[in-house]
């Protein structure tokens, strides 16, 4: 919220990727999504076991050589299994905030560039749906469809609809009124070419800091649905679901809790973090 | 400030009528017949029963006639009955609601007494490693997710130590669930508060109060506090959404007997006057605790109060 970033270049403004690396926020959070993508990239190579085959090992070793973060209920490898979940936890991230941002951004630009009806019913429909909270439109959307991973992504996608348009829509009424976009106006740009190669590329840092910070949201509400239950099935390796089965092993095998969680507070720690130095990068206010 | 309050207040009617509709559309779309899946899990159900349940649903007439029909009921606090067991939807949310409630303002009070010390301290030391130590902190209490810290508090207190019940839903046991909520709350509040704190001490007014001369605890207290904290009054509105939502996890970690446990039990089961019920409920609780933040964010601040 607050986080309208303004700029009429096209390209990153001047020094902006010395700001980030001199941010220690923006450092620590690249180095843990650069890692996570790595991870995600080659959990073929880097994974020990298969993640899914049951007795590789014992049942419930702890963390030791051969399994480094212990085994399963199944005798599966967790290491293995936290390795290939990142490939879950990173797709789901992107297809939710991709949803989100998509019709947000569509909804937030034509509601400030069609100044009048359109915009009093986008923004009054977005202000009713952003007060219904985004569990409840995630949880209506899975009570309907019905709990698969698949479902839990689309939930979460467009209950983070609302503030995506907010967002770009405050955004992008500070551009509409700079005298760059009047210009295009009077010498005859038409509407597609103002909104998309004017009013989007401005627009665009805004929303990337919005998106990144809300890769962390929807990973989080992601992985909550699927402890539910709600979200990802058996035998997935996503983090939400294995931190749910661990549930019934607290007392016997206690890491089957730590590291699930761990891996999912680590990735949010990440984007959380490199959101909050691309805030502080690209923001002039911040800046100073 | 009445001018305020009114548009708050029919944004608040705006809001449930639209829920209204959307409940009563809901129904319709879930993919395939809804009726035969609600009773896909109960054995021997004849098609003849099936039919009079369309019926008493309303099912089988046209949409905004079965919307009129909902409206009706609806003002004579009928919600329908539940599907598995044919108790009304109404009593078995009124039994449940308290218990949600307790829960997040419980929540709402640790959040509150944890996060804005927190983030008053940071920005009385902006800058040095305090104030970087605590956004950390916070920024990391944001990143942990509930449903984790829960289970770890669980781990330690209920299980390792044996201090405090595992589930249930006594006095005892709201602690638990409630510091879980709480605790992963309170890091909005201390960023919230540092920044707002950290605006109003810029600002003329105090730039004033400290040029005169006055002690810096007396003009903390007496003017950072109170116009730093009016933007924590306003979150908190927002943040009462939130833990209602954090609630439906929480309960279902410590077994605890609200709306929450209910609605996932719910769509687990296919029981969907239960959860049109419960998407009501949440959103008519939002909506009053947003107005009623309103409200007294009107009476606090002179600006809009004069106006």
């Amino acid at each position: 919220m607050g986080i309208t970033v303004g700029m009429s270049a096209h390209s990153a403004p001047a020094g902006f990727w010395r700001r980030l690396f001199l941010s220690p926020n923006g450092v620590v959070g690249l180095m843990i999504v650069l890692g996570l993508i790595f991870c995600a990239i080659f959990a073929e190579i880097l994974a020990p076991h298969n993640p899914a085959k049951m007795g590789t090992g014992g049942r419930f070793l702890p963390p030791s050589g051969d399994f480094p973060l212990g085994t399963d209920e199944f005798g599966r490898d967790m290491l293995s299994r936290i390795l290939y979940g990142s490939r879950i936890t990173l797709l789901i991230g992107a297809v939710a905030v991709g949803i989100s941002m998509t019709v947000g951004m569509l909804v937030g630009m034509l509601a400030a560039f069609h100044r009048g009806w359109l915009e009093m019913i986008l923004m009054r429909s977005t202000d009713v749906l952003f007060s219904f909270t985004e569990t409840l439109i995630a949880l209506s959307f899975v009570a309907v469809l019905g709990p698969s991973l698949q479902n839990a992504v689309i939930a979460v996608g467009v209950a983070g609809i609302p503030f995506y348009a907010r967002t770009c829509y405050s955004a992008a009424l500070v551009e509409t009124s700079k005298p760059y976009f009047e210009a295009s106006i009077s010498a005859g740009a038409g509407p597609g070419r103002l909104l998309f190669f004017h009013l989007m590329p401005n627009v665009l840092p805004t929303m990337i800091v919005v998106a990144t910070l809300g890769v962390s949201t929807a990973i989080l509400a992601a992985a909550g649905l699927s402890f539910l239950g709600l979200g990802a099935q058996p035998p997935t390796s996503e983090w939400g679901y294995m931190l749910a089965g661990s549930r019934d092993y607290i007392n016997r095998a206690p890491w089957l809790m730590t590291i699930p969680g761990l891996a999912i507070a680590i990735t949010v720690l990440g984007f959380n973090l490199l959101g909050d130095g691309l805030r502080t990068s690209l923001d002039p206010v911040e800046r100073k | 400030m009445w001018r305020f309050l009114g548009t708050r207040l029919a944004m608040g009617f705006l809001t449930i009528w639209v829920t209204t509709v959307l409940v009563t559309l809901l129904i319709h779309a879930v993919p395939g017949d809804p009726v035969q899946i609600m009773y896909a899990q109960s054995q021997g159900t004849t098609p003849e029963q099936i039919e009079q349940v369309r019926r008493s649903l309303g099912l089988d007439q046209p949409i905004p006639i079965q919307y009129l029909m909902y409206m009706e009921r609806l003002f004579q606090g009928d919600l329908g009955v539940t599907i598995r067991g044919g108790q009304p939807v109404l009593e078995v949310i009124v039994q449940r609601l308290p218990n949600t409630l307790m829960l997040a303002v419980t929540a709402m009070f640790i959040a509150v007494l944890i996060g804005v010390p927190m983030g008053f301290l940071a920005a009385y030391r902006e800058g040095t490693l305090v104030d970087i130590g605590l956004m950390f902190l916070s920024i990391a209490g944001i990143s942990m997710p509930h449903f984790w810290l829960g289970l770890m508090l669980l781990f330690f207190f209920a299980l390792e130590l044996g201090w405090l019940p595992v589930s249930g839903n006594g006095g005892l046991n709201l602690i638990l669930p409630a510091l879980t909520l709480g605790l992963s709350n309170a890091a909005i509040f201390a960023r919230l508060t540092r920044s707002s704190m950290i605006d109003v001490m810029s600002q003329d007014f105090v730039q004033t109060a400290f040029a005169k001369g006055l002690p810096k605890a007396l003009v903390l207290r007496r003017h950072v506090m109170r116009a730093g904290l009016l933007p924590v009054v306003t979150m908190m509105g927002l943040q009462f959404a939130f833990m209602m939502g954090g609630a439906i996890v929480v309960e279902n970690i410590f077994s605890w007997n609200g709306v929450g446990r209910m609605a996932v039990e719910a769509i687990f089961q296919r029981d969907y006057p239960i959860i049109q019920g419960f998407i009501l409920t949440f959103s008519l609780v939002v909506v009053i605790v947003a107005i009623v933040i309103d409200a007294l964010y009107a009476v606090l601040d002179p600006r809009i109060r004069r106006a």
